[in-house]
């Protein structure tokens, strides 16, 4: 039990970061009650775990960070949930994140913003910034995000620990809230590649509720490598340009070296749509959140705002209101991009070029590439404010995540270095359902590069 | 003036799958539960929930598609289409689009007005029903149950093949049988496992291309299909009469001011942005599944019409009705091998069994065994028609043994031909003046006398064997 | 391209959103930026045979015809803004006034 109240007393310290949307008194009485009924003999036994306000729990309300899910309570949890709380793991609250999980800085959350906890001018990224601030706190080992662009590896890039997005179809997506439904797959932020990895496992393979999540058996974790041996470590020409940050550009090379003194073969190699990879995302992305946003309406959940005197009343002053600026410019550009005569210019355009993306990455493996290793944002964190009057720079900070997205692909960040304190992620990416590389690679870079070193 | 248009229409038929869950969740399909109780969180719409395709669905749509010869495609994709009504969970219904389970199929009727004809199906494909809106139950509000939406089921479009109302409405009863035939939806239109809208428009006689037409909704009897379509119909003539043109509008049916209104505007969505559903793979059905679908299908009513006709040498027209419905179809075969003469068998049940399901909710109340043995009981002599008769209703409302009943109603005919002898006396002797005229030759008395020896007999006498009796006496 | 205004309010119609007359011409020059950033798609040459791409299962699996539905810990009565006698409650649509 004086774990449990531990646990508590640590993310409320954290406090001042407006990482955690669950009040303080909630916490204590929930933590304590989980911690008497969780499992003894489950793989995560007591190890606290928070939860972006995404992916819905019994245990605490599940807002998406927006006005339109305030105060809502889930009748039901999602299955990484419930696979958790069968592994022992105790539900830590829930996390802020821009809202519905659309941004890269978690300011575009109704509750605020959340502050950078190196530098509170700064951003945590987003959309998982409350989960990677409160990692990066000391607050809780691990904690879960949602990656639709990047939403967990650019936030850990920023925070500076560890994020892994798994392929698209390795954990069940039932009760993460959909905003790209063929983007969005649940991953999983830690202060180490171990702990985000068990989580990992825990929360993988199949599940009856959900048709995209593949019939396969949890992921198994690779024990640490003594080298990389073996490997052959792709550097895709497209994601080192001339305009990148150039202390991103030397932790980048520092940690090449290092994989390469690990015994790694690293080439370079190409993957030339990737200019495409972001205006394609902001198109596929918007037009499947109109759609998968269409559901908050007033009529079954949610709160229900004034002046509906009639149906439309209803509908649009909900929306209107409960909806913030981020998510309602969304909504009407994936609107527009599906609407009678633009379907075929963007949607099924961006659709096409999602395959050519895709095949990409599949002659980049098929020419014996393992895995490939990029950046994983160009700079590190940005000011808040900086880019909140300007969408397209925002959605520049997605540049090198998307790709994964678009694909399917397993990628996680891993910190590298620190440019004047602040930390710099650097990306594995891959191959489809070859996490286990992934996290072997990772494995044995973290040993040996100096992640809080100035690079 | 109509004789100088010809109707088009095509119709457009929504049909309930006959399955124990909804669509794509676990949620029970029963009818009349309270509101909101056959719900779940992906049924209700809730932040997060995902569906599940429910293949017994998938299936009865693949039989229903092969029943009507479409061509069943090895994938097909599920799309969103995208609006606002209180009653559609997610403000999108998981349907399917540019490609859909089946498609260039056919379905053949009897049109009153052209004999046979056969309408093209143009497509068939799956999809998720919506809930229920109700208006009336409470002031300036709307109730919304949720327990029908997610309810599996198939849209049929056929194509503009119809001619008349009144072909539409054979369409739909074709259509509608066809459907029950194969087990797939019980088809009930008060249920509401079966809707119908229709495509309306019409041409000069004479005409090929279609003109602008109109959508008829809410036509939600079986009974007013006709109506509905003839009422538009004459306000598309009158229209274009009076020098106006018809406008590509969606038209509701007003049942009760037996009316077509136009839906305004702002109801309709013209634009429902389809896009491929991201939270289901393709469906992809492989041939081992249809080979299955296709066994599980019974031999279809024309097929079995004419397998009747081959085999029990019927006419078309008592094929026709005694295929009309699986269940008369596998009752009257099941009389015929009990056994019993095909054609008696076939006068028994299209005019007896059916007149008594009529009265009696549709039953077929007397076994198959016990009518064969009523139709050998004439046949051998036991019974006149007309006791048979009797011994049939009593056998349907009380049941029993045929013979047994006949016994115990004194209907057997008495075939002693002593008893028979002492009768023809009394009736020859009651009536010398025409066994006068009999004697000289007018022969075709002797229906008149085996008359009287029925009635003598109390319609006991074996009426051949009265006659032979009277033949001999009267010839002595 | 430019988004009008007139477009932006058909958009937000079929999107149920209500938009503020002040905020038109920001979201109209917003839209117009995105749309036009992402026009650079229609540039380049797919030619009209590429098929797409969609990650996941090639096919869909098919789930028992069994009733089961998904457990709901409480029912539509405690998160419904408006439930009555069973029913959610909504204002009537103009239609049935």
């Amino acid at each position: 039990m004086s774990d449990a109240r531990a646990v508590a007393d640590r993310l409320i310290k954290a406090k001042r970061l407006n990482a955690l949307l669950t009040p303080a008194k909630d916490l204590r009485k929930s933590l304590l009650a989980q911690a008497e009924a969780a499992r003894t003999t489950g793989v995560l036994y007591g190890m606290p775990v928070a939860v972006k306000d995404n992916i819905c729990t019994l245990e605490f309300t599940t807002t998406c960070g927006s006005k339109i899910l305030e105060g809502y309570q889930s009748p039901y949890e999602a299955t990484a949930i419930t696979k958790l709380k069968a592994a022992g793991a105790l539900i830590a609250g829930k996390t802020n994140c821009d809202e519905f999980a659309m941004g890269s800085s978690t300011e575009h959350s109704a509750y605020g913003r959340v502050i950078h906890p190196l530098d509170k001018a700064r951003v945590p990224g987003g959309s998982s910034g409350g989960s990677a601030a409160l990692v990066a706190a000391g607050a809780v080992p691990a904690a879960l995000g949602s990656d639709t662009g990047g939403s967990v590896r650019q936030p850990a890039a920023f925070c500076g620990v560890v994020g892994m997005k798994p392929t698209y179809g390795r954990v069940s997506r039932y009760g993460l809230v959909a905003f790209g439904s063929s983007l969005d797959q649940i991953g999983v932020l830690g202060r180490s590649v171990h702990d985000a990895a068990r989580v990992l496992s825990v929360i993988s393979g199949r599940d009856a509720r959900d048709s995209t999540c593949e019939d396969r058996d949890p992921l198994r974790l690779p024990t640490v490598p003594e080298s990389l041996q073996g490997f052959v470590i792709g550097l895709p020409k497209e994601y080192f340009p001339a305009e990148l940050d150039p202390a991103v550009k030397r932790a980048c090379d520092r940690a090449i070296r290092m994989m390469k003194e690990l015994g790694a073969a690293v080439r370079e190699v190409s993957l030339p749509h990737t200019p495409y990879a972001v205006p394609t995302y902001y198109v596929i992305a918007p037009a499947e959140a109109s759609s998968n946003l269409a559901r908050y309406d007033g009529v079954r959940y949610g709160p229900r705002f004034d002046g509906h005197q009639d149906l439309h009343a209803l509908y649009r002053t909900t929306r209107g209101q409960g909806f913030g600026p981020e998510v309602r410019r969304r909504i009407l550009v994936g609107t527009y991009v599906l609407s009678a005569g633009y379907y075929d210019a963007y949607y099924r355009r961006a659709q096409q070029m999602r395959a050519l993306i895709a095949q990409d990455f599949r002659n980049a493996f098929d020419r014996g590439v393992d895995l490939l290793f990029t950046p994983t944002v160009p700079a590190p964190a940005f000011k808040a404010g900086e880019k909140l009057s300007d969408p397209i720079a925002m959605y520049m900070s997605d540049i090198f995540t998307v790709t994964a997205n678009l694909a399917g692909l397993p990628a996680m960040s891993l910190p590298i270095g620190r440019v004047k304190g602040l930390p710099i992620g650097g990306q594995l990416i891959g191959q489809a359902f070859l996490e286990d590389e992934m996290i072997e690679a990772a494995y044995a870079l973290e040993r040996v590069v100096p992640a809080t070193d100035e690079a | 003036m109509s004789q100088a248009w010809e109707t088009v229409i095509g119709l457009e038929t929504h049909v309930q799958l006959r399955t124990r869950s909804k669509m794509f969740c676990g949620c029970s399909t029963s009818f009349g539960a309270p509101p909101n109780t056959q719900v779940c969180p992906v049924c209700l719409g809730l932040p997060g929930a995902l569906p599940v395709a429910n293949g017994a669905a998938i299936g009865l749509a693949v039989r229903g598609a092969l029943a009507l010869g479409c061509t069943v495609h090895p994938k097909s994709i599920f799309a969103r289409k995208n609006y606002f009504y209180p009653d559609l969970p997610k403000g999108y219904q998981i349907s399917q689009f540019d490609q859909p389970l089946a498609t260039q199929g056919s379905l053949s009727f009897l049109s009153p007005e052209r004999g046979a004809v056969t309408a093209t199906i143009v497509r068939l494909h799956l999809e998720e029903d919506a809930g229920k809106s109700i208006h009336d139950r409470f002031p300036k509000a709307t109730a919304v149950d949720l327990n029908r939406s997610g309810v599996p089921l198939i849209e049929i479009v056929g194509g503009p093949d119809l001619r008349s109302p009144a072909e539409a409405r054979a369409y739909l009863q074709t259509l509608k049988q066809l459907l029950e035939y194969i087990g797939i939806s019980d088809c009930d239109m008060e249920k509401g496992s079966l809707r119908v809208d229709a495509n309306v428009s019409i041409r000069r006689a004479g005409e090929t291309a279609l003109n602008t037409r109109t959508e008829v909704k809410n036509i939600n009897a079986f009974s007013f299909v006709e109506k509905a379509l003839g009422v538009e119909r004459d306000r598309q003539i009158a229209l274009v009469e009076s020098g106006g043109s018809v406008s590509q509008q969606t038209m509701l049916y007003d049942a009760k001011e037996s009316t077509v209104r136009p839906q305004r505007s702002k109801e309709e969505s013209h634009d429902y942005r389809y896009f491929p559903e991201p939270d289901l793979p393709p469906l992809v059905l492989t041939p081992e599944f249809v080979a299955e679908q296709q066994s599980e299908l019974p031999e279809l009513p024309g097929q079995k019409r004419e397998r009747f006709m081959a085999q029990y040498a019927l006419s078309r027209e008592h094929a026709t009705v005694l295929t009309a419905s699986r269940a008369v179809a596998e009752y009257y075969e099941h009389v015929v091998r009990a056994p019993a003469e095909p054609q008696s068998a076939a006068n028994w049940v299209m005019t007896e069994a059916l007149a008594d399901a009529k009265d009696h909710q549709e039953q077929l109340r007397v076994s198959p065994a016990a009518l064969a043995q009523i139709i050998a009981l004439v046949k051998g002599g036991t019974l006149s028609n007309q006791a048979a008769k009797r011994v049939f209703a009593e056998v349907a409302s009380k049941g029993g043994d045929p013979r047994t009943i006949a016994e115990s109603l004194g209907l057997v005919l008495v075939a002693d031909t002593n008893v028979l002898a002492a009768w023809v006396s009394d009736v020859l002797g009651a009536h010398a003046p025409e066994v006068g005229r009999y004697k000289n030759g007018e022969t075709k008395l002797m229906a008149f006398f085996v008359g009287q020896v029925m009635r003598a007999s109390k319609g006991k006498a074996d009426p051949k064997l009265a006659q032979r009796v009277l033949e001999e006496k009267l010839s002595a | 391209m430019s988004v009008s205004r007139d477009e932006v309010l058909r958009i937000a119609q079929l999107a149920e959103l209500d938009v503020d007359d002040d905020a038109l011409p920001e979201i109209a020059e917003q839209m117009s930026r995105i749309l036009d950033y992402v026009a650079q798609l229609s540039a380049i040459p797919t030619n009209g045979t590429v098929k797409t791409f969609v990650p996941g299962p090639d096919a869909m699996r098919f789930r028992p015809d069994e009733v089961a539905p998904s457990p709901l810990m409480f029912g539509p009565a405690q998160f419904a803004p408006a439930f009555k006698e069973g029913f959610f409650v909504v204002p009537k649509l103009g239609q049935f006034e």
